[in-house]
């Protein structure tokens, strides 16, 4: 497994597992509005801190690999991803700001939060693009 | 429409060349050894700029390390 790939998981497990935490607080995010921004700053500085230790245990283990630039293969691999992560948010989006204005009578914290969870649904979409395109080329 | 194939003498010409590594390849031409199993094993097909560099390496024409065919049809 490539050293691009292995980051690849890293991110993965930690958005979900950061994403898990977050939804985990949700109850509490929707009674006062301080909440939202409370659970999303401590999820973010989870997010931070668990992509930077693993980083750092992966550059360590693979020092060199971790040094060279992208190559074009690994280059066209998150290009794809990406393409497809886009769509998933555009389309997860507009999903979610209808779904919050015509079900769930939208406050602004809703609507929000409900952006935030396309945002997130499509990293976890684009990091298991480029998963799946790292195992086809393997 | 017709397939077309690309298709590589990279492993024999490795292997000719002091049996030479991926990895070893891969450091010459600046990508990852991943990429060079890629290409050696027609799951990717490289740039031109790659093409050159490893038809440059082994110190051939990329004719030579490369073979263009067009396969059955689609």
């Amino acid at each position: 497994m490539s050293f691009r790939e292995k980051s690849a998981w890293v991110t993965l497990v930690a958005i979900l597992l950061v994403s898990a935490m977050y939804v985990f607080h949700v109850p509490r995010v929707f009674a006062p509005s301080h909440w939202a921004l409370a659970a999303l700053a401590v999820s973010l500085a989870a997010f931070i801190v668990i992509e930077l230790v693993a980083w750092l245990v992966l550059r360590l283990r693979h020092p060199a690999e971790a040094r060279t630039p992208k190559d074009e293969l690994e280059k066209l691999i998150e290009l794809k991803a990406l393409r497809i992560a886009t769509y998933v948010y555009v389309a997860a989006s507009f999903l979610a700001v209808f779904i919050t204005l015509h079900h769930l009578h939208g406050s602004a914290t809703m609507m929000g939060a409900s952006v935030l969870l396309a945002f997130i649904v499509a990293e976890i979409v684009n990091y298991t693009a480029r998963i799946v395109y790292y195992r086809r080329h393997a | 429409m017709t397939k077309i194939v690309i298709a590589n003498h990279i492993r024999r010409l490795r292997f000719e060349h002091r049996e030479m590594t991926q990895q070893e390849l891969a450091e010459k031409i600046g990508v990852s050894r991943q990429t060079v199993n890629a290409i050696e094993t027609g799951k990717y097909w490289p740039s031109l700029e790659v093409a050159f560099r490893i038809a440059e390496v082994f110190g051939r024409r990329v004719d030579e390390v490369f073979e263009y065919s067009r396969g059955g049809r689609k």
